[in-house]
């Protein structure tokens, strides 16, 4: 690029009324980019030869591949027209609905849009979400109809038809117009009823000629609608690089047919006819069977030229036309064998596509200058606060938004959209230039001192060569050249290796837009994060204070120093010195003090711009891992860029260590994995899965068997099942009688405990999960208690506690729950899951879980019964149990676990104690085979013993009063474990069932895309809760809950079947009991006739459970072969 | 030549031998393949899918069946219950497909139980699996089928740490003991304590430190010995891991 153009445009960014800011809008594929490409051409930036095909503004890789456009980027234009200049920031952005949330980030920067529609699609989905989008901020459409040499060339339609097909077209684009001004009616009805009402009645109005849409002028939306009469219209092929308004017909015709240019504006459009006889516009051209104008006048022409150019390749015909127009084809472009490049050299010359859209945008598109109070005051008020309540200094600031002046004195507002990462080698401070003669003489010099220099070093040819490299990159630029000479002096091999990560380096640049002021390079500002508070910094700072203080630390606010500007030219920036209002512009060296968005101002009083409204939300969820584990710490650094510089785009790391990425859609995933390879991380990675939690539980017995048949009244077919699962699943030692008591004696037969399972009701779980964090202060309470120690609680979380407890009484009703609350023992996993420990056993008394609730303690003297001191460790048994299930080693939830009974030989004098205990060792290593795995088999139990934390005091307090000296704990060891495999039996003696996490899931879709997507719910276990219709559009929300097992791929499915006209939402909402068994098998005579012997049809819980335990390494029961008969054991050569 | 010429040999295709000595004598039985391991796991309850037939052999090779003398060792008649027992109790020469999938499924539980008990030292986060199992891969580790698969995880353990960041996951533990002891039993303990986190001194001295879980015992022996029972070790957590999910930013 020139230096001229960027100095013309450094000084028309100084005139705010004659900039236009504006991006293009559009559906996937409908020629974004090619019309952005004929636009970058008009300015000579790249051939026009090669608009349409270059695609200009896709600079990255994978774009030009996959030829689509993946992120937004903007490109500033100098366009001259009648006198005067203008400056057009141009942003193209993407179509992909993946990648709708640039198309915010985009959207949010402009004053006008140009949205274009594909003439032979016409209205796709993306077209609705982008003119919504338009909508929602404010801005202003007008509308371009690409891609018409396809209704010639490709669907060979007749002028006529082109013209009715593209009328639909326009209906189309006004009817979704149309239903977003209708909901917003709705949604204001009482204010905007007049405006809805008039909308309505004026269409039919006239027969008259003249003034066909005057009603439609005097209304409020009149400017909604694209009308080509209006000049909001432009019919264009962006590839074939033509485009034109009828106002450029209307002109030409007027000369030529001596009619008024502005009744022939007005008829041009529309079911109108020429009279030839008297010379006169009528009416009702498609009643009469004439022409219309539009195809009289306009389109013929083009058919006639397409047809002379390519269909017939009529040589003559061809030259006529084009001396007939006045233009001049070079003879190179005439014979070209390729007609589309004649077409495109006389097309581009008569009606320059560019010089259509262009002068539209002048035209049709406010200027900076001209931004709506309307769009103001919703920029500046967050969330649901209203404007009226921001501070009064904040709503001062309206006006500076109002004015948009490049005043000296108006405070700088800028609103950064989101960060792009750009190669550190792209920086114009880091370009190679043209190095001037002196320069290169000086850099001659310095190069043979550093030779000079190396060879008295006498380095091996090693260095040398990463010298040379040195060498080369100094080259590069003056700033690293001050690290090349830093190279010499330290080890070569060290210093090259900063080099080389001082150019692969990504920087981060912010896509942002003054509205206000001027902000200028090394100005020092305030970065205002998005959740940042006016009121409260205005607070803090009384009076008026510049960014230059020093300040206290105000939540969500960093003060910094603008490193530099840039002008924004597609693949290229300019370094500027000063921004004045109104412009699109980068912000350079911003990385530390912006996330994503952020608005940067040298006002306290400025509040954060609204968040973006993302149509899109992150809904595809993969785990990210290395290949090689040790490059862990790179990609946690690759992440954290990739989420800086996408805006849709969240990492997150979950507590099993899954470093999870969560995409908008499968084709943002892959571009999101591209840069964590290719540009963040650097390494190579892979993206699976995620780990899919389940819970385990218990519930009633059922009392209808899988056929619906009632339980217990037919006799038990498969005994055989029955007896063989009965002996495998208890070991020799446990008792279970029919209530699902279960009976545990320590394996030094010490003591035994009675363990029962009760599944807890939903609601109580519920409650129990929801009150987590008041469990663990409960808990941390009673063991301060516990340790004799006072703490003054806070008197609300005392209420809140007490609240809880009347809420889970209520909760647990009925006989069997008599009491119960306060018997309770313990809560688990980690003291504060969702599953209780209940102590039923008779006579034994210890502080209940409430204690914290009693406000006088009675002082609790140590009870010297020796159940008192190993309550701990049925209470450690109890966290094992429920921190890891029996089914597939996941956590419990819902289960209750009554204590029944508890018996020990007390009082074991310790000469007695040792004997126990060396028993034990035996009966250890008896089950063990070698030394070595006894000794690890002790650790474990002691680690087990350890395992559920809290006060092991008055264990070791035992051992201090009771037992020998030598073995530590063997007892209350064997006392954890033993509780906790009599919780495993007691669970595995229930109906044991898996939980699924599920997603509560928002669609939002079109009437006539329902069935599929009910279809997409259903095949993945989905089930819909209730749809309503979103009033005032064809819009129907639906609501339904999906397993979280059967979401992977789940977005992209109902996307791909509904053609992108469903969007879902997914968000965590709860845990359900997936109704079958695990374990069944067909028990009696009627689930016999229905499943056959071996119920081979797919059971949801058991393929869960086995591929769990597959995951975990588990044993699963599966055959390795299915059928004995039917493997191949042959050699190859027998 | 790949025309199929039938040969007169007649080879044991898909059977698997099951032997066992009884009484002095040597009986086998023919099984089918991949099979004998099913039905003593328990996961292949049709004994005709294992069984390629209910007579016992003193050779199968030879095709030589056992005499009805001899089985009298077995103290029953019942053929079908002679071959249960020899199924159950003989040896067998392990297929290819069984022994892989028996040592993946062990590679998987060691590599489970490295996870569970680990955390990069960095961000206090545990390791996937999945993660664990390339590392694995990576350092070539191959899995012994007769040692535990808790005692090879601790050895794996041992071996990761040179590839990867990676550290038994730290146990917090709380220690007090009287002042009196307090500075010699300290120094004592110095070597195997990781991190001291906060120490209290007045008539108790009170301290919250991180060990490594392998000397839990040890810290707890001296604690007991040296203040002879009045000084006190607590669990506070297990694992000293990062808890709930956190946003990258």
């Amino acid at each position: 690029m020139g230096h001229t153009i960027l100095e013309k445009i450094i000084a028309l960014q100084k005139k705010t009324s004659n900039i236009r800011n504006l991006c293009i809008l559009a559906h996937v594929d409908h020629g974004k980019t090619t019309l952005a490409d004929c636009l970058v051409a008009n300015n000579g930036i790249i051939s026009s030869r090669l608009a349409g095909k270059l695609r200009y503004l896709d600079s990255r890789e994978d774009e030009q591949i996959r030829g689509i456009t993946m992120k937004s980027s903007g490109i500033s234009l100098h366009y001259t027209t009648g006198g005067n200049e203008y400056l057009i920031n141009l942003i193209d952005s993407p179509g992909h609905v993946d990648f709708s949330s640039e198309v915010s980030t985009a959207v949010r920067l402009c004053d006008g849009a140009i949205v274009v529609v594909d003439a032979v699609e016409g209205v796709c989905p993306q077209t609705q979400v982008v003119l919504r989008q338009a909508w929602l901020e404010n801005i202003r459409p007008v509308l371009v109809i690409n891609k018409i040499d396809r209704l010639i060339v490709e669907l060979k339609l007749t002028s006529q038809e082109a013209f009715t097909h593209l009328q639909k077209i326009l209906e189309q684009v006004n009817a979704v117009t149309g239903a977003l001004f209708t909901s917003k009616v709705l949604e204001e009805r009482a204010e905007k009823d007049a405006d809805a009402t008039s909308s309505c009645t004026e269409n039919s109005s006239g027969d008259q000629v003249y003034d066909w849409s005057a009603g439609l002028e005097e209304t409020d939306d009149s400017d909604l609608y694209f009308s080509p009469d209006q000049g909001n219209v432009v019919f264009a092929s962006a590839i074939d690089g033509w485009g034109f308004r009828i106002h450029q017909f209307a002109e030409m015709y007027s000369q030529k047919m001596g009619i008024r240019s502005s009744v022939l504006l007005k008829t041009l459009w529309g079911d109108f006819y020429i009279n030839a006889k008297v010379k006169k516009i009528m009416k009702g051209a498609q009643a009469k069977g004439k022409k219309p104008l539009f195809v009289q006048l306009v389109l013929d022409n083009i058919w006639n030229l397409y047809d002379a150019v390519v269909t017939r390749r009529d040589k003559e015909k061809v030259e006529k036309m084009v001396t007939s127009l006045g233009l001049k084809v070079m003879s190179r472009d005439l014979r070209h064998s390729d007609p589309r490049v004649l077409l495109s050299a006389i097309c581009s010359q008569w009606l320059p596509v560019s010089q259509a859209v262009l002068s539209m945008v002048c035209e049709k598109l406010p200027s900076p200058a001209e931004i709506v109070a309307e769009r103001v005051e919703k920029l500046m008020s967050v969330g649901a606060r209203r404007f009226d309540s921001l501070p009064e200094k904040t709503q001062e600031l309206k006006k500076a938004f109002l004015d948009c002046s490049a005043d000296e004195m108006a405070p700088v507002i800028v609103f950064v959209s989101k960060m792009f990462a750009v190669d550190s080698k792209a920086l114009p401070q880091n370009k190679k230039r043209p190095l001037t003669q002196e320069e290169i003489a000086q850099r001659r010099e310095l190069a043979r001192q550093r030779h000079g220099e190396r060879q008295a070093a006498n380095q091996s040819t090693e260095t040398s060569g990463s010298v040379d490299a040195g060498g080369t990159s100094i080259l590069a630029a003056p700033a690293t050249s001050s690290v090349t000479d830093a190279l010499c002096a330290q080890t070569e091999a060290l210093s090259v290796k900063t080099a080389v990560e001082e150019e692969g380096k990504e920087q981060f640049v912010a896509f942002a837009r003054v509205y206000s002021g001027v902000i200028r390079k090394g100005q020092k500002v305030f970065v205002l994060g998005p959740k940042f508070d006016p009121s409260l910094a205005l607070r803090m700072l009384s009076g008026g204070c510049s960014a230059t203080d020093a300040l206290p630390t105000i939540p969500h606010m960093a003060c910094c120093t603008v490193d530099s500007l840039y002008l924004l030219m597609g693949r290229e920036l300019e370094e500027l010195d000063e921004v004045p209002s109104g412009n699109v512009l980068g912000i350079g060296g911003m990385e530390e003090f912006i996330l994503k968005s952020a608005t940067i101002s040298t006002s306290l009083a400025c509040p954060p711009f609204t968040p973006l409204n993302f149509e899109a939300t992150p809904i595809v969820r993969v785990a990210v891992e290395p290949k090689h584990p040790s490059e862990m710490p790179k990609l946690v650094r690759g992440m954290r860029l990739l989420n800086q510089a996408d805006p849709c785009a969240e990492v997150l790391i979950q507590e099993t260590g899954e470093h999870v990425l969560v995409t908008a859609g499968e084709m943002h995933l892959q571009r999101c994995l591209d840069d964590l390879r290719e540009r963040f991380a650097k390494i190579e990675i892979s993206a699976s899965k995620p780990i899919i939690p389940f819970r385990e539980t218990v519930v009633r017995p059922p009392t209808l068997d899988m056929v619906n048949e009632e339980l217990g009244k037919q006799q038990k077919v498969a005994v055989i099942h029955q007896v063989k699962e009965e002996q495998t699943k208890y070991p020799e030692g446990v008792q279970v009688d029919s209530t699902g008591l279960v009976m545990l004696t320590t394996s030094n037969k010490m003591a035994t405990v009675g363990v029962r399972a009760i599944p807890l009701p939903e609601d109580a779980t519920r409650l129990l999960e929801d009150n987590v964090e008041l469990i663990r202060t409960m808990v941390q309470l009673s063991l301060f208690a516990w340790e004799g120690k006072t703490l003054d609680i806070n008197q609300k979380i005392l209420e809140n506690i007490q609240d809880f407890k009347v809420k889970l009484e209520s909760h647990l009703q009925g006989h069997k729950w008599r009491g119960a609350v306060e018997r309770i023992w313990a809560f688990g996993p980690r003291r504060c899951g969702p599953n209780i420990l209940l102590n039923n056993i008779e006579g034994y008394q210890r502080p209940s879980v409430w204690q914290c609730l009693k406000c006088v303690k009675e002082k609790e003297k140590a009870e010297a019964t020796t159940l008192r001191d190993f309550d701990n460790s049925i209470v450690s048994g109890f966290q094992l149990a429920t921190l890891s299930g029996p089914m597939c080693e996941e956590p419990l939830m819902g289960v209750c676990f009554s204590v029944e009974t508890w018996d020990m030989k007390l009082s074991t004098p310790p000469a007695q104690q040792d004997s126990v205990d060396e028993n034990s060792v035996s009966q250890c290593a008896e089950t063990s085979n070698d030394n070595q795995s006894l000794s690890s088999e002790l650790q474990d139990v002691h680690e087990t013993d350890m395992s559920t934390t809290g006060s092991n005091r008055s264990r070791s307090r035992v051992e201090a009063m009771g037992s020998s000296v030598d073995c530590y704990g063997p007892y209350s060891g064997q006392l954890i474990a033993s509780v906790k495999e009599a919780c495993r039996y007691a669970f595995q003696a229930k109906p044991q069932r898996l939980m699924a996490a599920m997603y509560t899931c928002e669609i939002m879709a079109t009437a006539d895309v329902l069935g599929r997507m009910y279809g997409v719910l259903s095949k993945r276990e989905g089930r819909v809760l209730h749809e309503e219709m979103k009033e005032g559009t064809d819009m129907f929300i639906i609501k339904a809950v999906l397993p979280v097992a059967e979401s992977f791929g789940f977005a992209d499915e109902i996307r791909k079947r509904t053609s992108g006209l469903a969007c879902p939402q997914l968000v965590f909402s709860h845990w359900e009991v997936i109704s079958s068994d695990p374990f069944w098998v067909p028990t009696t005579e009627e689930e016999y006739l229905h499943f056959g012997e071996k119920a081979d049809s797919a059971n949801q819980a058991l393929k869960y459970m086995n591929a769990v335990r597959k995951r975990k390494g588990l044993y699963v029961e599966e055959k390795i072969v299915e059928h004995a008969e039917k493997q191949r054991t042959l050699g190859k050569n027998k | 030549m790949s025309i199929f010429t039938p040969t007169n040999q007649i080879r044991l295709t898909n059977v698997a031998v099951v032997r066992m000595k009884k009484g002095g004598k040597r009986f086998e039985i023919a099984c089918y393949k991949n099979k004998v391991m099913s039905w003593r796991s328990g996961a292949e309850k049709d004994l005709d899918e294992v069984l390629q037939t209910n007579t016992v052999f003193v050779n199968v090779s030879k095709g030589q069946v056992a005499k009805k003398d001899d089985l009298k060792a077995f103290g029953t008649e019942d053929l079908t219950e002679i071959c249960k027992q020899i199924l159950s109790k003989g040896e067998l020469q392990v297929s290819d497909k069984e022994r892989h999938s028996q040592l993946e499924q062990m590679f998987r539980d060691i590599a489970t139980i490295v996870a569970e008990k680990c955390v990069n030292p960095e961000t206090k986060r545990p390791y996937t699996v999945n993660l664990i199992e390339r590392a694995m891969k990576d350092i070539h580790y191959s899995v012994k089928a007769n040692k535990s698969t808790k005692q090879q995880a601790l050895e794996v353990i041992k071996q990761l740490k040179e590839s990867i960041q990676i550290q038994r996951a730290h146990m917090r533990v709380r220690c007090v003991w009287p002042a009196k002891d307090g500075k010699r039993l300290k120094e004592k303990l110095k070597s195997l304590i990781k991190v001291v986190e906060s120490e209290d001194f007045d008539d108790e001295l009170e301290m919250v430190c991180l060990i490594d879980p392998g000397c839990f015992r040890e810290i707890d022996e001296l604690i007991r010995c040296e203040t002879k029972g009045k000084g006190a070790l607590e669990v506070l957590s297990l694992k000293d891991v990062e808890e709930g999910d956190e946003r990258l930013e």
